[in-house]
């Protein structure tokens, strides 16, 4: 029997479909792109530039994991491009110098510089409670400053690091770039992880509703911790991944990398207010900004405009999450049977 | 045997006002205890003490015959006591089975999430409950009653010792109340107690076995419910003294002055019609939620109004935002004080101020002579105790606090005057200050519509009481006619008076 | 008076005392590493180079003072100077081109306003965006070049000085710190801002136009970001699309942060923001001194800047909490305000 009034089954399958459009979305936009540049451009639909791009995309994809796990808990980090540098650089040295350091030990360094800093930003915005744009904003500066500290305005050249170190790049197991293997290594396993592991269930908890979380004993402030330290991590094997890709280390490597990164999480459907977004929609919102990047090159369109379509795509991306959220809720509000209900509480987002 | 939990002389006080005072009762285990009173009787405040949210001044709980101090929400948890929260817990962006199981997830191997499990102890409840939506819905696709009625899962799933419901029926419709109250009597069976709050005495009837009433915050009787009909229990719940309360002068009453035709919100209130005339105090009556606080916020222009018309002074008024309806003579005193009344480091004259900026700073300057000057006048009207008009208004005591909010718009100088709760949580002082002010007020002419959920406020002061039940008007009584019987009967649904 | 509120008040009278102490204690330390940092020549220069970061940090004041963020500001600056270049190089006269920059950059700023004033979109993800969009904008404008060569009364503004040692930029901050000043601590509208900082909701109950003040904030910081253009212009002689896409945007934060305003809003004032900027010129003007490089400047303004949020993070707890031996008195009455109703939904 149904009550008088009941909105339809079908609203709340409408909302699901609201929210898996976005993946669906990405996939499309990202098929569609293929098939232009494959049709425009002559060189692109061939396996080495197919094996580039995914070189290009996997440093993004393994940051990217790390800045979704951030962003779903309401918050953001700015940082990892400095993290990526100062990883890069400390790594890259201690490998050029001892050249009997086995490479593992060499990418454990610089994922644990990525881990030291990102608890340090954690601490900074769970502990110190600064809002997390303005802390990260100034650890940027302050990491950067660090990796000029480190090789005061030094380079690590190729040719200083061990030939298994520079071959590393050129090895495509499977014919699948090295690079891309640990990409979907880290996206499978962070996925996974934020599917099954409950503490990483709570940072969705934590970025839709911090108040909720903290009323249900959600660990909000050791959760926020983690997440900017698993953050710190990555960027730090995003750092490795650097090395390894181009091999010679500066003061500016991955200077500016932050955006590839966040325009990434924001395309890929990680709401920027936190609670919700998939490693799934991540990995395809990179490969669409790669592919479209790819093709602008190929293309000869200038580099420039690159820049502003990854910052317009941001813009674009935060505006239609909040107009929909918006406009979906309200939706729904307004089908409710009229009855007394208690004034309500969420605040707009 | 003992009783599951036992109270003995609770008592709690907030500043001046007593909320609770030397309260004792028994909850029995495997039995429904309704707790039934008007706003303000103590109802949440007890509730809260059961739960660790607050601590009692005085008395001591007794769980299992036990001595107990019950310090935070997880003591509560531990010993089984678990609240059905309203909207805070909610998660929009999860499923409805996460929201349930949030911060406690099942674990399966690796100690991972079992979501098979999850999902199908989540579908058991719904099932039970009888409602239309599945544990994989998003919780931003449901409306307050789905949200409600997974809170009720929520609290369902804890197996709690001791279930307290506070208006768990507010928003549902027939058949999921009948759900609901089949799988209150299932938990009963199985030895749970469930303490039931409502102010639907049919539902207490139907449900309870024992009813406590309260009055005043201090216990009144605690009877089986068969030995209570309804009548008793309304009889029961009134009758407060009239002390401390200030007599209302009588006041000619002028000309219409606003008129509402209609007027409805999805989902919120519908056709609601009325007429305010100069100098009158009208009362506007009915239980938190029943759209009392909804009408007014939408005639000032905060909340949209999806139909009907309103007219100020014969001329069509449309609401579109608070500066609109301020420039057509319309204040509205907000109920919540702390988010919606004063900027609370700002002080005294920046806040008196606040809705006359146009009107005192002409070229755009700000004139502080002026401002302060306006503040000392409404602090010697309104008594306010304030060192100078420079004091930080975090820093005075709630009274004072609440008559410089009365202040701000006093200086705006309506015509209409909303007043949402003037008195919520202030001393006897301060509530007499105010009574004597409104009065004052509307004998100068001004309209004032009161927002109480004080009944004897509103009886003592209105000189015609609307009442408000689920959304709609529900009786309209003249100031002979206002008894507290006759408004609750009202506000609960008992008599559909003609309005 | 409570003591709490006394002490909060005086705390943040010391706090505009505290950046003098800082400022006359840095400047020590840079007089010992050399003797020529008291010279009148370099004591009127110094802030020269910062000109355009305080500027940009006025107008941004306005922004977080009414409880928002915009971090666009520095390519907002970018997009305007290039803007003002190339219609200059075109044949346009330098200064009917730099009409047509304030103009751009009130633009950008607006649509930064519009976007969250109307649309409600917080301003923290949309001048994220924005930050690189309109830096995107500046190169496809200018593309990789450069251009120099603006006429000399134009470049005045940022680079010229009157009898060979008062810089003509230092009026210009001046003015515009006495004109803002005014502005935000005298008029309506700024006592607008600050209302909103504190508590929007009360705002928009007192009948301000809580919507049309937002999106006026982001185009008043675009406007400054365009006056910064033309002084950048005026100082460096030229211009690229980079301009500013550096530190430049974390020295304009710690101004404002650094100057006492109050990052969540409600608080603030533009001397304290004026002093902030002359510590920070003196800072750097002392480690350039001690032969410090730049990005190791970075690092202490950075430093600066969280310590910065910190000290005031710890300073609002003390005041919210209380100090200890007030404490008890306002964790009652913190209880008594938790009574107003909401959560539950029958009364107390």
């Amino acid at each position: 029997m149904k009550a008088p009034g009941r909105p339809a089954v079908s609203a709340q399958t409408l909302v699901s479909a609201v929210f898996r459009l976005r993946e669906l979305g990405i996939g499309i936009a990202l098929l569609l792109t293929v098939v232009l540049f494959s049709v425009r451009a002559t060189n692109f639909a061939t396996v080495s530039n197919w094996q580039d791009i995914a070189s290009d995309v996997a440093v993004v994809i393994v940051v990217a994991v790390g800045e979704t796990m951030v962003v779903l808990t309401r918050n953001i980090d700015l940082s990892v491009g400095s993290i990526a540098g100062l990883s890069a650089y400390l790594s890259a040295e201690t490998l050029s110098t001892h050249h009997g350091v086995p490479i593992v030990v060499m990418a454990l360094i610089a994922v644990g510089v990525g881990l030291a800093a990102g608890l340090v930003n954690g601490l900074l915005v769970a502990v110190g409670r600064i809002p997390a744009i303005i802390a990260t904003l100034a650890t940027l500066s302050i990491y950067r400053g660090l990796v000029f500290q480190a090789t005061g305005g030094d380079y690590v050249f190729p040719n200083e690091l061990p030939q298994s170190f520079q071959n590393l790049a050129a090895e495509k197991p499977l014919g699948l770039p090295f690079l891309a293997w640990v990409a979907l290594g880290v996206a499978l396993v962070g996925g996974a992880v934020l599917r099954w592991a409950p503490w990483a269930r709570d940072f969705y908890a934590i970025g839709s509703s911090p108040e909720a979380a903290r009323l249900v004993a959600v660990p909000v402030v050791r959760r926020v911790i983690t997440a900017f330290a698993i953050s710190g991590a990555l960027a730090g094997l995003g750092g490795f991944m650097f090395a390894v890709r181009f091999a010679n280390v500066d003061t500016n490597t991955a200077r500016g990398f932050e955006f590839d990164v966040i325009t990434a999480v924001v395309i890929g459907g990680v709401n920027v207010f936190g609670g919700s977004g998939t490693i799934l929609g991540v990995t395809l919102g990179a490969l669409l900004v790669a592919t479209i990047d790819n093709g602008f090159t190929l293309l000869k369109f200038s580099e420039f405009w690159k820049i502003f379509f990854e910052g317009t795509a941001i813009v674009v991306a935060v505006t239609l999450d909040a107009l929909l959220k918006g406009r979906v809720q309200d939706a729904l509000r307004r089908r409710r049977r009229p009855a007394s209900i208690p004034r309500e509480q969420e605040a707009p987002a | 045997m003992s009783a599951l939990v036992e109270l003995v002389g609770i008592t709690k006080g907030y500043g001046g006002v007593q909320a609770l005072d030397d309260v004792s009762f028994a909850i029995e285990a495997g039995a429904v205890h309704a707790l039934v009173g008007e706003n303000g009787a103590g109802k949440s405040t007890l509730v809260k003490i059961l739960t660790g949210v607050v601590h009692p001044d005085d008395g001591r709980l007794l769980v299992d015959g036990e001595p107990q101090r019950i310090g935070s929400a997880h003591d509560a948890h531990r010993l089984g006591i678990v609240a059905m929260y309203q909207e805070p817990t909610v998660f929009p962006d999860l499923t409805v089975a996460e929201n349930i199981f949030a911060g406690r997830h099942p674990r399966g191997r690796l100690r991972s999430v079992d979501w098979q499990a999850m999902r199908s102890a989540v579908a058991q409840l719904l099932d039970d409950l009888g409602v239309e939506f599945g544990p994989a819905t998003p919780m931003r696709g449901l409306g307050v009653a789905d949200r409600q009625l997974t809170e009720i899962a929520k609290a369902l799933s804890s197996n709690a010792r001791l279930l307290i419901m506070d208006e768990p029926t507010a928003a549902l419709s027939p058949h999921e109340v009948d759900n609901l109250f089949g799988t209150v009597r299932r938990l009963r069976e199985r030895g749970v107690a469930v303490v039931f709050i409502s102010h639907r005495l049919e539902e207490v009837a139907a449900l309870a076995d024992t009813v406590t009433v309260l009055r005043d915050g201090r216990h009144v009787t605690t009877r089986p419910a068969e030995t209570l009909p309804q009548q008793e229990i309304v009889r029961l719940m009134v009758g407060r003294s009239l002390d401390a309360l200030f007599p209302k002068e009588t006041v000619e009453i002028g000309e219409p002055v606003l008129r509402a035709e209609g007027l409805g919100s999805r989902g919120v209130f519908s056709d609601v019609s009325f007429e305010l005339r100069r100098g009158e105090i009208v009362g506007l009556a009915g239980f938190v939620g029943s759209g009392r606080s909804e009408i007014a916020r939408a005639i000032f222009g905060i909340d949209r109004l999806d139909s009907g018309e309103l007219w100020i002074d014969g001329r069509r008024f449309r609401p579109s935002s608070p500066r609109a309806a301020l420039r057509r003579g319309l204040a509205y005193l907000p109920e919540d004080r702390l988010n919606q009344g004063l900027v609370q480091p700002m002080s005294v004259a920046v806040n008196t101020s606040m809705a006359v900026l146009p009107e005192l700073t002409p070229a755009g300057f700000l004139r502080p002579r002026r401002e302060r000057a306006l503040a000392r006048r409404f602090m010697e009207q309104l008594r306010i105790k304030a060192t100078s008009p420079a004091q930080i208004v975090r820093s005075l005591s709630g009274g004072n606090q609440q008559k410089v909010v009365l202040s701000k718009w006093l200086a705006a100088e309506p015509r209409i005057l909303i007043l949402d709760e003037p008195t919520h949580g202030v001393d006897v002082g301060t509530k007499a200050d105010v009574h004597r002010t409104i009065s004052r007020l509307a004998a100068e002419g001004l309209t004032i519509l009161l927002i109480s959920s004080e009944l004897l406020e509103i009886i003592a002061m209105s000189d015609r009481v609307l009442v408000m039940h689920e959304g709609r008007l529900a009786a309209e009584l003249s100031r002979a006619e206002a008894t507290e019987e006759r408004i609750i009967e009202a506000a609960a649904g008992m008599q559909k008076a003609v309005a | 008076m409570s003591p709490v509120v006394g002490l909060a008040r005086r705390a943040i009278v010391r706090w505009e005392a505290l950046l003098v102490v800082m400022i006359l204690a840095a400047g020590v330390w840079s007089w010992t590493l050399s003797s020529f940092f008291l010279r009148r020549a370099n004591l009127l220069d110094l802030a020269t180079p910062y000109i355009f970061i305080g500027l940009v940090a006025f107008g941004l004041t306005f922004v977080v003072v009414a409880g928002e963020i915009d971090i666009s500001v520095m390519s907002i600056m970018a997009v305007a100077a290039v803007s003002i270049a190339e219609i200059w190089s075109a044949g346009v006269d330098v200064w009917l081109a730099a009409l047509a920059g304030l103009g751009v950059a009130v633009v950008l700023g607006l649509a930064n306003g519009l976007l969250v004033g109307l649309l409600d979109v917080p301003s923290l993800a949309v001048t994220l965006g924005t930050l690189a969009a309109y830096r995107g904008l500046a190169y496809v404008i200018l593309g990789g070049s450069s251009i120099s060569g603006l006429p000399t009364g134009f470049t005045d503004v940022g680079g010229g000085y009157i009898s060979n040692e008062l810089p003509d930029a230092l009026l210009v901050l001046l003015a515009f710190a006495l004109v803002l000043g005014v502005l935000l601590h005298a008029t309506r509208f700024g006592r607008y801002l600050y209302a909103i900082g504190s508590t929007r909701e009360v705002a928009r109950f007192s009948g301000i136009p809580v919507a049309r003040v937002r999106v006026t904030i982001f185009a008043i910081s675009g406007l400054m970001a365009g006056f910064a253009a033309i002084v950048y212009l005026g100082f460096f002689g030229s211009v690229q699309a980079d301009a500013a896409s550096g530190s430049e945007l974390i020295d304009v934060v710690t101004a404002v942060v650094l100057g006492g305003v109050d990052i969540f809003g409600g608080s603030g004032s533009i001397l304290g923001v004026l002093l902030a900027l002359i510590l920070i010129a003196v800072l750097r003007n002392g480690m350039q001194l001690a032969n410090l490089g730049g990005a190791t400047q970075d690092m202490v303004i950075g430093g600066l800047l969280v310590a910065a949020i910190l000290a005031g993070n710890v300073l609002r707890g003390a005041q919210s909490r209380g100090l200890p031996w007030t404490r008890a008195r306002y964790a009652r009455k913190e209880v008594t305000q938790a009574e107003t109703p909401g959560v539950h939904s029958s009364g107390t």
